[in-house]
Protein backbone atom coordinates (compact mmCIF):
# COMPACT_ATOMS: atom_id res chain seq x y z
CA UNK A 1 0.00 0.00 0.00
CA UNK A 2 0.91 3.28 -0.70
CA UNK A 3 1.55 6.24 2.33
CA UNK A 4 1.42 9.70 0.34
CA UNK A 5 2.51 11.34 3.65
CA UNK A 6 5.83 9.23 3.53
CA UNK A 7 6.26 8.74 -0.35
CA UNK A 8 6.28 12.74 -0.60
CA UNK A 9 9.08 13.19 1.43
CA UNK A 10 11.04 11.10 -1.38
CA UNK A 11 9.80 14.27 -3.51
CA UNK A 12 12.27 17.75 -2.17
CA UNK A 13 9.68 19.79 -4.66
CA UNK A 14 6.87 18.94 -2.25
CA UNK A 15 9.02 21.23 0.31
CA UNK A 16 8.44 24.59 -1.59
CA UNK A 17 5.03 26.90 -0.92
CA UNK A 18 2.89 28.35 -3.72
CA UNK A 19 1.17 31.61 -3.22
CA UNK A 20 1.60 30.88 0.33
CA UNK A 21 -0.33 27.40 0.27
CA UNK A 22 1.49 24.02 -0.05
CA UNK A 23 2.11 22.65 -3.10
CA UNK A 24 -0.62 20.90 -4.51
CA UNK A 25 0.03 19.70 -7.83
CA UNK A 26 -1.96 17.89 -9.89
CA UNK A 27 -0.55 18.06 -13.73
CA UNK A 28 1.81 14.37 -13.63
CA UNK A 29 -0.04 14.06 -17.28
CA UNK A 30 1.95 16.78 -18.41
CA UNK A 31 5.03 16.16 -16.56
CA UNK A 32 5.82 13.69 -12.76
CA UNK A 33 7.67 15.27 -9.91
CA UNK A 34 11.17 13.69 -9.09
CA UNK A 35 12.34 11.63 -6.16
CA UNK A 36 15.78 11.89 -4.74
CA UNK A 37 16.79 8.89 -5.94
CA UNK A 38 16.50 9.98 -9.42
CA UNK A 39 17.56 12.96 -9.41
CA UNK A 40 20.88 11.98 -7.03
CA UNK A 41 21.40 9.02 -9.47
CA UNK A 42 22.30 11.71 -12.20
CA UNK A 43 24.31 13.48 -9.71
CA UNK A 44 26.02 10.88 -9.00
CA UNK A 45 26.88 10.47 -12.98
CA UNK A 46 28.27 14.08 -13.44
CA UNK A 47 29.86 13.85 -10.19
CA UNK A 48 31.48 10.48 -10.33
CA UNK A 49 31.62 8.64 -13.57
CA UNK A 50 30.78 10.82 -16.22
CA UNK A 51 32.16 9.71 -19.58
CA UNK A 52 30.77 9.19 -23.02
CA UNK A 53 29.24 5.42 -23.65
CA UNK A 54 30.19 2.92 -25.90
CA UNK A 55 33.27 4.81 -26.94
CA UNK A 56 36.28 4.83 -24.38
CA UNK A 57 38.34 2.09 -23.54
CA UNK A 58 38.95 3.38 -19.67
CA UNK A 59 37.53 3.31 -16.48
CA UNK A 60 34.64 6.11 -16.72
CA UNK A 61 33.57 5.27 -20.07
CA UNK A 62 32.97 1.72 -18.94
CA UNK A 63 31.42 2.25 -15.60
CA UNK A 64 28.83 4.75 -17.72
CA UNK A 65 28.25 2.34 -19.89
CA UNK A 66 27.60 -0.66 -17.70
CA UNK A 67 25.05 1.86 -15.47
CA UNK A 68 23.54 2.96 -19.05
CA UNK A 69 23.27 -0.72 -20.70
CA UNK A 70 21.53 -2.36 -17.33
CA UNK A 71 18.56 0.49 -17.73
CA UNK A 72 17.34 -1.68 -20.81
CA UNK A 73 17.22 -4.92 -18.66
CA UNK A 74 15.68 -2.90 -16.04
CA UNK A 75 13.35 -1.69 -18.40
CA UNK A 76 12.90 -5.12 -19.88
CA UNK A 77 11.67 -6.49 -16.40
CA UNK A 78 9.82 -3.26 -15.98
CA UNK A 79 7.08 -4.28 -18.81
CA UNK A 80 8.47 -7.80 -19.34
CA UNK A 81 9.82 -7.53 -22.71
CA UNK A 82 11.53 -10.93 -24.26
CA UNK A 83 15.05 -9.40 -24.74
CA UNK A 84 16.66 -6.28 -23.45
CA UNK A 85 17.52 -5.60 -27.06
CA UNK A 86 13.86 -4.68 -27.69
CA UNK A 87 14.16 -1.72 -25.89
CA UNK A 88 15.17 1.04 -27.74
CA UNK A 89 16.04 4.59 -26.16
CA UNK A 90 13.97 8.08 -27.71
CA UNK A 91 13.65 11.10 -26.67
CA UNK A 92 10.73 10.90 -25.33
CA UNK A 93 7.08 9.11 -26.80
CA UNK A 94 6.88 11.75 -29.36
CA UNK A 95 10.36 10.98 -30.79
CA UNK A 96 8.97 7.00 -30.60
CA UNK A 97 6.02 8.01 -32.87
CA UNK A 98 8.54 9.91 -35.29
CA UNK A 99 10.69 7.11 -35.80
CA UNK A 100 7.76 4.01 -35.89
CA UNK A 101 5.44 6.52 -38.34
CA UNK A 102 9.12 6.80 -40.86
CA UNK A 103 10.13 3.80 -40.29
CA UNK A 104 6.97 1.56 -40.91
CA UNK A 105 5.56 3.52 -42.99
CA UNK A 106 8.34 3.58 -45.92
CA UNK A 107 7.46 0.04 -46.30
CA UNK A 108 3.48 -0.29 -47.03
CA UNK A 109 1.96 0.65 -50.25
CA UNK A 110 -0.20 3.56 -51.23
CA UNK A 111 -3.60 3.33 -50.03
CA UNK A 112 -2.64 1.54 -47.38
CA UNK A 113 -3.93 2.30 -44.15
CA UNK A 114 -3.53 3.77 -40.42
CA UNK A 115 -6.46 3.09 -38.04
CA UNK A 116 -6.07 5.96 -35.18
CA UNK A 117 -8.92 6.88 -32.23
CA UNK A 118 -10.37 10.53 -31.94
CA UNK A 119 -9.02 11.11 -28.71
CA UNK A 120 -5.40 10.93 -29.77
CA UNK A 121 -2.55 12.53 -28.46
CA UNK A 122 -1.06 14.72 -30.99
CA UNK A 123 1.91 12.78 -31.03
CA UNK A 124 0.16 9.79 -31.99
CA UNK A 125 -1.31 11.61 -35.07
CA UNK A 126 1.22 14.40 -36.52
CA UNK A 127 3.40 12.05 -37.35
CA UNK A 128 1.38 9.72 -38.69
CA UNK A 129 -0.40 12.39 -40.81
CA UNK A 130 3.15 13.36 -42.64
CA UNK A 131 3.99 9.88 -43.29
CA UNK A 132 0.16 9.08 -44.56
CA UNK A 133 1.35 12.33 -46.73
CA UNK A 134 4.80 11.53 -48.05
CA UNK A 135 3.53 7.21 -49.06
CA UNK A 136 -0.36 8.40 -50.40
CA UNK A 137 -1.46 6.63 -47.25
CA UNK A 138 -5.28 7.02 -45.93
CA UNK A 139 -5.89 7.43 -41.78
CA UNK A 140 -9.06 6.34 -40.23
CA UNK A 141 -10.28 7.49 -36.72
CA UNK A 142 -12.22 5.46 -34.27
CA UNK A 143 -15.24 7.33 -32.77
CA UNK A 144 -14.96 7.95 -29.48
CA UNK A 145 -18.50 7.04 -27.63
CA UNK A 146 -20.55 10.12 -25.66
CA UNK A 147 -18.74 8.23 -22.20
CA UNK A 148 -15.76 8.75 -23.80
CA UNK A 149 -15.31 5.64 -24.80
CA UNK A 150 -13.25 3.81 -27.80
CA UNK A 151 -16.77 2.95 -30.20
CA UNK A 152 -15.57 -1.14 -30.49
CA UNK A 153 -18.35 -1.67 -33.16
CA UNK A 154 -16.83 1.14 -34.88
CA UNK A 155 -13.43 -0.07 -34.62
CA UNK A 156 -14.07 -3.62 -35.77
CA UNK A 157 -16.17 -1.80 -39.01
CA UNK A 158 -12.71 -0.17 -39.81
CA UNK A 159 -10.40 -3.30 -40.20
CA UNK A 160 -9.96 -5.03 -43.07
CA UNK A 161 -7.02 -6.18 -45.23
CA UNK A 162 -5.65 -2.63 -46.07
CA UNK A 163 -5.31 -1.83 -42.60
CA UNK A 164 -1.28 -2.11 -41.92
CA UNK A 165 -0.93 0.18 -38.90
CA UNK A 166 -3.09 0.38 -35.44
CA UNK A 167 -2.13 2.83 -32.78
CA UNK A 168 -3.85 3.44 -29.90
CA UNK A 169 -3.56 5.53 -26.51
CA UNK A 170 -3.18 2.98 -24.05
CA UNK A 171 -4.35 5.47 -21.09
CA UNK A 172 -6.39 8.48 -22.50
CA UNK A 173 -4.58 12.22 -20.99
CA UNK A 174 -7.97 13.64 -21.19
CA UNK A 175 -10.93 11.27 -20.58
CA UNK A 176 -8.86 8.27 -18.37
CA UNK A 177 -10.22 6.24 -20.63
CA UNK A 178 -8.46 2.58 -20.56
CA UNK A 179 -9.12 0.55 -23.77
CA UNK A 180 -8.95 -2.97 -23.46
CA UNK A 181 -5.91 -3.72 -25.27
CA UNK A 182 -5.87 -7.49 -25.02
CA UNK A 183 -9.41 -7.27 -26.62
CA UNK A 184 -8.32 -4.71 -29.23
CA UNK A 185 -5.01 -6.88 -30.13
CA UNK A 186 -7.13 -10.19 -30.47
CA UNK A 187 -9.48 -8.28 -33.16
CA UNK A 188 -6.95 -6.31 -34.93
CA UNK A 189 -4.79 -10.33 -35.22
CA UNK A 190 -8.03 -12.10 -35.62
CA UNK A 191 -8.93 -10.16 -38.78
CA UNK A 192 -5.70 -8.13 -40.17
CA UNK A 193 -1.95 -8.54 -40.53
CA UNK A 194 -1.47 -4.67 -39.05
CA UNK A 195 1.08 -3.61 -36.66
CA UNK A 196 -0.35 -2.70 -33.32
CA UNK A 197 1.04 0.25 -31.15
CA UNK A 198 -0.20 1.37 -27.95
CA UNK A 199 0.98 5.14 -26.97
CA UNK A 200 2.08 4.22 -23.26
CA UNK A 201 2.99 7.70 -21.94
CA UNK A 202 -0.18 7.73 -19.60
CA UNK A 203 -0.53 4.27 -19.35
CA UNK A 204 3.06 2.67 -18.56
CA UNK A 205 3.39 5.76 -15.33
CA UNK A 206 0.51 3.95 -13.43
CA UNK A 207 -0.06 0.65 -14.56
CA UNK A 208 1.60 -2.74 -14.69
CA UNK A 209 2.39 -3.70 -17.83
CA UNK A 210 3.01 -7.02 -19.49
CA UNK A 211 4.16 -7.08 -23.30
CA UNK A 212 4.11 -10.39 -23.63
CA UNK A 213 0.68 -10.67 -21.91
CA UNK A 214 -1.05 -7.75 -23.72
CA UNK A 215 0.36 -9.45 -26.93
CA UNK A 216 1.06 -6.22 -28.89
CA UNK A 217 4.03 -5.71 -31.22
CA UNK A 218 4.89 -2.09 -30.15
CA UNK A 219 4.73 0.20 -26.93
CA UNK A 220 5.97 3.87 -27.18
CA UNK A 221 6.99 5.34 -23.00
CA UNK A 222 8.02 8.53 -21.98
CA UNK A 223 10.38 8.60 -19.16
CA UNK A 224 9.63 12.31 -17.47
CA UNK A 225 6.00 11.12 -16.92
CA UNK A 226 7.10 8.00 -14.89
CA UNK A 227 9.49 9.61 -12.18
CA UNK A 228 12.84 9.92 -14.69
CA UNK A 229 13.96 12.87 -16.17
CA UNK A 230 12.53 14.48 -19.33
CA UNK A 231 14.78 13.91 -22.73
CA UNK A 232 14.30 10.11 -22.17
CA UNK A 233 11.76 7.80 -23.90
CA UNK A 234 11.94 3.80 -24.49
CA UNK A 235 10.21 2.30 -27.51
CA UNK A 236 9.58 -1.70 -27.09
CA UNK A 237 9.10 -3.75 -30.04
CA UNK A 238 9.05 -7.41 -31.29
CA UNK A 239 12.47 -8.18 -32.12
CA UNK A 240 11.56 -9.36 -35.21
CA UNK A 241 9.65 -6.43 -36.15
CA UNK A 242 12.48 -4.47 -34.93
CA UNK A 243 15.13 -5.98 -37.77
CA UNK A 244 13.36 -5.28 -40.58
CA UNK A 245 12.88 -1.85 -39.90
CA UNK A 246 15.19 0.36 -41.37
CA UNK A 247 17.07 3.46 -38.94
CA UNK A 248 15.54 6.95 -39.29
CA UNK A 249 18.26 8.85 -37.54
CA UNK A 250 22.22 8.09 -39.10
CA UNK A 251 24.97 8.73 -37.43
CA UNK A 252 27.68 7.71 -35.24
CA UNK A 253 27.43 4.56 -32.75
CA UNK A 254 24.65 3.16 -35.24
CA UNK A 255 27.26 1.28 -37.65
CA UNK A 256 28.68 -1.71 -38.19
CA UNK A 257 30.75 -0.51 -41.13
CA UNK A 258 31.11 2.98 -43.40
CA UNK A 259 32.30 3.17 -46.40
CA UNK A 260 32.30 6.37 -48.57
CA UNK A 261 29.39 5.00 -50.78
CA UNK A 262 27.59 3.06 -48.12
CA UNK A 263 27.18 2.03 -44.79
CA UNK A 264 25.82 -1.33 -42.57
CA UNK A 265 23.93 -1.08 -39.67
CA UNK A 266 24.61 -2.25 -36.12
CA UNK A 267 22.36 -4.90 -34.63
CA UNK A 268 19.07 -3.69 -32.49
CA UNK A 269 19.03 -1.97 -30.01
CA UNK A 270 22.09 0.24 -31.79
CA UNK A 271 20.96 0.57 -35.01
CA UNK A 272 18.24 2.92 -33.84
CA UNK A 273 20.65 4.82 -31.54
CA UNK A 274 22.41 7.37 -33.35
CA UNK A 275 25.10 9.83 -31.95
CA UNK A 276 25.75 9.90 -28.31
CA UNK A 277 22.21 8.86 -26.85
CA UNK A 278 21.09 10.93 -23.71
CA UNK A 279 22.47 8.33 -21.18
CA UNK A 280 22.61 10.40 -17.99
CA UNK A 281 19.23 10.77 -18.72
CA UNK A 282 18.53 7.21 -19.32
CA UNK A 283 20.25 6.32 -15.97
CA UNK A 284 17.66 8.33 -14.52
CA UNK A 285 15.11 6.59 -15.90
CA UNK A 286 16.83 3.37 -14.65
CA UNK A 287 16.10 5.15 -11.03
CA UNK A 288 12.83 6.11 -11.51
CA UNK A 289 12.30 2.28 -12.79
CA UNK A 290 13.74 0.75 -9.48
CA UNK A 291 11.57 3.69 -6.97
CA UNK A 292 8.59 2.48 -9.23
CA UNK A 293 9.52 -1.58 -8.93
CA UNK A 294 10.26 -0.92 -5.19
CA UNK A 295 6.76 0.40 -4.75
CA UNK A 296 5.31 -1.94 -6.94
CA UNK A 297 3.54 -1.50 -9.82
CA UNK A 298 0.57 -2.91 -8.79
CA UNK A 299 0.11 -1.14 -5.35
CA UNK A 300 0.64 2.60 -7.85
CA UNK A 301 -2.26 0.96 -10.13
CA UNK A 302 -4.56 0.49 -6.83
CA UNK A 303 -3.68 3.44 -5.41
CA UNK A 304 -4.16 5.09 -8.53
CA UNK A 305 -7.86 3.33 -8.98
CA UNK A 306 -8.76 4.00 -5.39
CA UNK A 307 -7.79 8.15 -5.77
CA UNK A 308 -9.50 8.09 -9.26
CA UNK A 309 -12.76 6.85 -7.48
CA UNK A 310 -12.51 9.55 -4.73
CA UNK A 311 -11.28 11.94 -6.97
CA UNK A 312 -14.69 11.72 -9.72
CA UNK A 313 -17.10 11.82 -6.96
CA UNK A 314 -15.95 14.86 -5.65
CA UNK A 315 -15.58 16.73 -8.70
CA UNK A 316 -18.85 15.42 -10.54
CA UNK A 317 -20.55 16.49 -7.12
CA UNK A 318 -19.30 20.25 -7.81
CA UNK A 319 -21.85 22.31 -9.32
CA UNK A 320 -21.61 24.20 -12.61
CA UNK A 321 -19.01 22.02 -13.50
CA UNK A 322 -18.82 19.31 -16.80
CA UNK A 323 -16.12 16.89 -15.86
CA UNK A 324 -14.91 14.83 -19.41
CA UNK A 325 -14.36 11.49 -17.74
CA UNK A 326 -15.04 8.18 -19.22
CA UNK A 327 -17.95 6.06 -17.76
CA UNK A 328 -16.02 2.96 -17.41
CA UNK A 329 -15.36 1.36 -13.67
CA UNK A 330 -11.64 0.90 -14.52
CA UNK A 331 -9.60 4.34 -16.04
CA UNK A 332 -6.94 6.78 -15.89
CA UNK A 333 -6.70 9.14 -12.41
CA UNK A 334 -7.85 12.08 -15.29
CA UNK A 335 -9.91 14.63 -14.98
CA UNK A 336 -10.41 17.27 -18.11
CA UNK A 337 -13.09 19.89 -16.76
CA UNK A 338 -14.59 23.06 -18.05
CA UNK A 339 -17.40 25.55 -16.64
CA UNK A 340 -20.28 27.01 -18.87
CA UNK A 341 -19.10 30.62 -19.95
CA UNK A 342 -15.60 30.40 -18.01
CA UNK A 343 -12.25 29.92 -19.83
CA UNK A 344 -10.49 27.33 -19.03
CA UNK A 345 -7.18 29.80 -18.31
CA UNK A 346 -9.00 31.85 -15.81
CA UNK A 347 -9.79 28.81 -13.56
CA UNK A 348 -6.44 27.27 -13.62
CA UNK A 349 -4.68 30.67 -12.93
CA UNK A 350 -6.97 31.22 -10.24
CA UNK A 351 -6.30 27.39 -9.04
CA UNK A 352 -2.56 28.59 -8.82
CA UNK A 353 -3.42 31.39 -6.50
CA UNK A 354 -4.31 28.19 -4.16
CA UNK A 355 -1.29 26.43 -4.67
CA UNK A 356 -2.86 24.15 -6.98
CA UNK A 357 -1.39 23.40 -10.59
CA UNK A 358 -3.22 22.03 -13.15
CA UNK A 359 -2.98 22.27 -17.02
CA UNK A 360 -5.23 24.52 -19.29
CA UNK A 361 -5.62 23.89 -22.88
CA UNK A 362 -6.64 21.19 -25.18
CA UNK A 363 -3.81 19.03 -23.55
CA UNK A 364 -2.25 17.82 -27.27
CA UNK A 365 -5.96 16.52 -28.01
CA UNK A 366 -7.48 19.70 -30.17
CA UNK A 367 -10.04 17.80 -32.72
CA UNK A 368 -11.62 15.39 -29.21
CA UNK A 369 -11.55 19.17 -27.72
CA UNK A 370 -13.00 20.73 -31.25
CA UNK A 371 -15.38 17.47 -31.62
CA UNK A 372 -16.77 18.21 -28.07
CA UNK A 373 -17.01 22.01 -28.77
CA UNK A 374 -14.69 23.01 -26.38
CA UNK A 375 -12.25 25.42 -26.59
CA UNK A 376 -10.21 24.78 -23.63
CA UNK A 377 -10.20 22.63 -20.34
CA UNK A 378 -8.53 22.40 -17.22
CA UNK A 379 -7.21 19.44 -16.38
CA UNK A 380 -6.04 17.54 -12.84
CA UNK A 381 -3.81 13.97 -12.98
CA UNK A 382 -3.41 12.59 -9.64
CA UNK A 383 -0.38 9.95 -9.21
CA UNK A 384 1.37 8.43 -6.60
CA UNK A 385 2.47 11.51 -4.14
CA UNK A 386 -1.23 12.26 -4.46
CA UNK A 387 -3.67 11.77 -2.28
CA UNK A 388 -7.84 12.43 -1.19
CA UNK A 389 -6.41 15.84 0.76
CA UNK A 390 -5.10 17.25 -3.10
CA UNK A 391 -8.52 16.52 -4.41
CA UNK A 392 -10.12 17.92 -1.38
CA UNK A 393 -8.05 21.11 -2.00
CA UNK A 394 -8.59 21.01 -5.71
CA UNK A 395 -12.59 20.71 -5.47
CA UNK A 396 -12.95 23.87 -2.73
CA UNK A 397 -10.53 26.00 -4.91
CA UNK A 398 -12.87 25.01 -7.93
CA UNK A 399 -15.61 26.04 -6.08
CA UNK A 400 -13.60 29.40 -5.17
CA UNK A 401 -12.62 30.12 -8.31
CA UNK A 402 -15.94 29.65 -9.69
CA UNK A 403 -17.07 31.98 -7.40
CA UNK A 404 -14.48 34.56 -8.03
CA UNK A 405 -14.97 34.21 -12.05
CA UNK A 406 -18.99 34.32 -12.72
CA UNK B 1 -0.53 61.22 -19.02
CA UNK B 2 2.88 59.91 -20.90
CA UNK B 3 3.11 56.29 -21.10
CA UNK B 4 5.81 56.07 -18.09
CA UNK B 5 3.38 58.15 -15.87
CA UNK B 6 0.49 55.35 -17.02
CA UNK B 7 2.54 52.60 -16.10
CA UNK B 8 3.60 54.36 -12.85
CA UNK B 9 0.05 54.60 -11.64
CA UNK B 10 -0.90 50.99 -12.40
CA UNK B 11 2.24 50.14 -10.38
CA UNK B 12 1.14 51.90 -7.23
CA UNK B 13 -2.89 50.80 -7.82
CA UNK B 14 -1.57 46.78 -8.45
CA UNK B 15 0.96 47.24 -5.17
CA UNK B 16 -2.21 47.80 -3.35
CA UNK B 17 -3.24 44.52 -3.36
CA UNK B 18 -0.96 41.86 -1.21
CA UNK B 19 -1.46 38.59 -3.29
CA UNK B 20 -1.92 37.03 -6.67
CA UNK B 21 -6.04 36.29 -6.47
CA UNK B 22 -6.35 39.87 -5.35
CA UNK B 23 -4.63 41.34 -8.20
CA UNK B 24 -6.28 38.90 -10.35
CA UNK B 25 -9.74 40.16 -9.12
CA UNK B 26 -8.64 43.44 -9.83
CA UNK B 27 -7.93 42.65 -13.63
CA UNK B 28 -11.36 41.18 -13.48
CA UNK B 29 -13.12 44.08 -12.42
CA UNK B 30 -11.15 45.83 -15.17
CA UNK B 31 -12.73 43.25 -17.96
CA UNK B 32 -16.48 43.95 -16.50
CA UNK B 33 -15.99 47.01 -16.30
CA UNK B 34 -14.34 47.81 -20.08
CA UNK B 35 -16.05 49.39 -23.02
CA UNK B 36 -18.16 46.67 -25.24
CA UNK B 37 -16.58 44.88 -28.00
CA UNK B 38 -18.05 45.56 -31.94
CA UNK B 39 -18.75 41.72 -32.76
CA UNK B 40 -17.31 42.47 -35.94
CA UNK B 41 -14.27 43.43 -34.75
CA UNK B 42 -13.68 40.04 -33.80
CA UNK B 43 -11.82 38.62 -36.72
CA UNK B 44 -8.52 37.07 -37.08
CA UNK B 45 -6.86 40.07 -38.56
CA UNK B 46 -6.83 41.54 -35.08
CA UNK B 47 -6.36 38.35 -33.27
CA UNK B 48 -3.08 38.52 -31.30
CA UNK B 49 -1.08 35.20 -31.54
CA UNK B 50 0.61 33.50 -29.27
CA UNK B 51 -1.87 33.74 -26.15
CA UNK B 52 -3.45 30.85 -24.45
CA UNK B 53 -7.03 32.41 -24.83
CA UNK B 54 -8.53 34.27 -27.70
CA UNK B 55 -6.98 38.05 -27.74
CA UNK B 56 -8.11 40.51 -30.13
CA UNK B 57 -6.32 44.22 -30.37
CA UNK B 58 -7.68 46.85 -32.99
CA UNK B 59 -5.94 50.14 -33.42
CA UNK B 60 -7.68 52.96 -34.47
CA UNK B 61 -5.70 56.24 -35.31
CA UNK B 62 -7.35 59.69 -34.51
CA UNK B 63 -5.81 62.71 -34.94
CA UNK B 64 -1.79 61.61 -35.22
CA UNK B 65 -2.81 59.50 -32.01
CA UNK B 66 -3.80 55.98 -31.74
CA UNK B 67 -6.07 53.97 -29.40
CA UNK B 68 -6.74 50.72 -29.25
CA UNK B 69 -9.95 49.06 -28.70
CA UNK B 70 -9.51 44.95 -27.08
CA UNK B 71 -11.10 42.14 -26.21
CA UNK B 72 -10.71 38.17 -25.03
CA UNK B 73 -12.73 35.69 -24.32
CA UNK B 74 -10.71 34.79 -21.31
CA UNK B 75 -11.58 37.06 -18.39
CA UNK B 76 -7.81 37.75 -16.83
CA UNK B 77 -6.77 38.27 -20.30
CA UNK B 78 -8.86 40.58 -21.15
CA UNK B 79 -8.69 42.33 -17.36
CA UNK B 80 -4.98 42.79 -18.64
CA UNK B 81 -5.17 43.99 -22.17
CA UNK B 82 -7.60 46.43 -20.96
CA UNK B 83 -4.63 47.51 -18.79
CA UNK B 84 -2.27 47.60 -21.72
CA UNK B 85 -4.74 49.34 -23.99
CA UNK B 86 -5.24 51.97 -21.76
CA UNK B 87 -1.48 52.58 -21.43
CA UNK B 88 -0.98 52.96 -25.00
CA UNK B 89 -4.10 54.45 -25.80
CA UNK B 90 -4.19 58.18 -26.73
CA UNK B 91 -0.38 58.48 -27.45
CA UNK B 92 1.97 58.87 -30.90
CA UNK B 93 2.82 56.19 -32.56
CA UNK B 94 6.05 57.24 -32.27
CA UNK B 95 6.18 57.32 -28.45
CA UNK B 96 4.91 53.95 -28.03
CA UNK B 97 7.75 52.65 -31.17
CA UNK B 98 10.27 53.95 -28.10
CA UNK B 99 9.03 53.41 -25.60
CA UNK B 100 10.49 50.48 -23.31
CA UNK B 101 8.51 47.19 -23.90
CA UNK B 102 9.87 45.70 -20.46
CA UNK B 103 8.35 48.62 -18.42
CA UNK B 104 5.25 46.12 -17.69
CA UNK B 105 7.60 43.66 -16.13
CA UNK B 106 7.48 45.44 -12.93
CA UNK B 107 3.73 45.23 -12.56
CA UNK B 108 4.52 41.98 -10.20
CA UNK B 109 1.54 40.19 -11.60
CA UNK B 110 2.93 36.75 -11.61
CA UNK B 111 2.77 34.11 -13.72
CA UNK B 112 1.16 36.08 -16.20
CA UNK B 113 3.47 39.02 -17.11
CA UNK B 114 6.57 37.00 -15.97
CA UNK B 115 9.52 37.24 -18.41
CA UNK B 116 9.55 34.60 -19.98
CA UNK B 117 8.96 35.33 -23.99
CA UNK B 118 6.17 33.13 -24.81
CA UNK B 119 3.45 34.14 -23.00
CA UNK B 120 0.52 36.08 -23.79
CA UNK B 121 1.38 39.66 -22.13
CA UNK B 122 4.33 39.92 -24.10
CA UNK B 123 2.21 38.61 -27.56
CA UNK B 124 0.12 42.01 -26.74
CA UNK B 125 2.97 44.52 -25.79
CA UNK B 126 4.11 42.97 -29.54
CA UNK B 127 1.54 43.74 -31.47
CA UNK B 128 1.47 47.01 -30.25
CA UNK B 129 4.77 47.85 -30.68
CA UNK B 130 4.41 46.48 -34.46
CA UNK B 131 1.32 48.48 -35.32
CA UNK B 132 3.29 51.82 -33.65
CA UNK B 133 6.46 51.20 -35.44
CA UNK B 134 4.53 50.78 -39.31
CA UNK B 135 2.67 54.33 -38.54
CA UNK B 136 5.90 55.62 -36.86
CA UNK B 137 8.51 54.92 -40.26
Amino acid sequence: MIKVSDLKKDFPIFDREINGNRLTYLDSGATSQKPNLVINEMSNVYTNINANVHRGTYVLSSETTAKYEDVRNKFKEFINAYSSDEIIFTKGCTEGFNFLANSICKDLSPGDEIILSEIEHHANIIPWQMAADKYNLKIKYINITESFDLDIDHFESLLNSKTKVVSIVGESNMSGMLPDIKKLNSLIKEKTDAIYIVDGAQLVPHRKIDVQDLGIDFICVSGHKMLGPTGIGVVWGRKKLLEKLDPVYGGGDMIEEVFYESATWAPIPHKFEAGTPPYVEAIGLGAAVDYLTKLDMKNVEKHSDELRIYAKNKLESIDGLNVVHTSSDIAGCTFAMSVEGVHATDVSLMLDTFGVAVRAGHHCVQPFHRKLNLDATFRATGYIYNDEEDFDILSNAIKESIKLLT
Amino acid sequence: MSIQEKVDDYKKMLALFPNAQEKYQYLIEQAKNSEDFPEELRIDEFKVNGCQSQVWLVPEEKDDKLFFKSDSDALIAKGLVTLIASIYSNEAPGDIANSNIDLMEEFDLGVILSPARRNGAFSMLKTIKEVSQKLAD
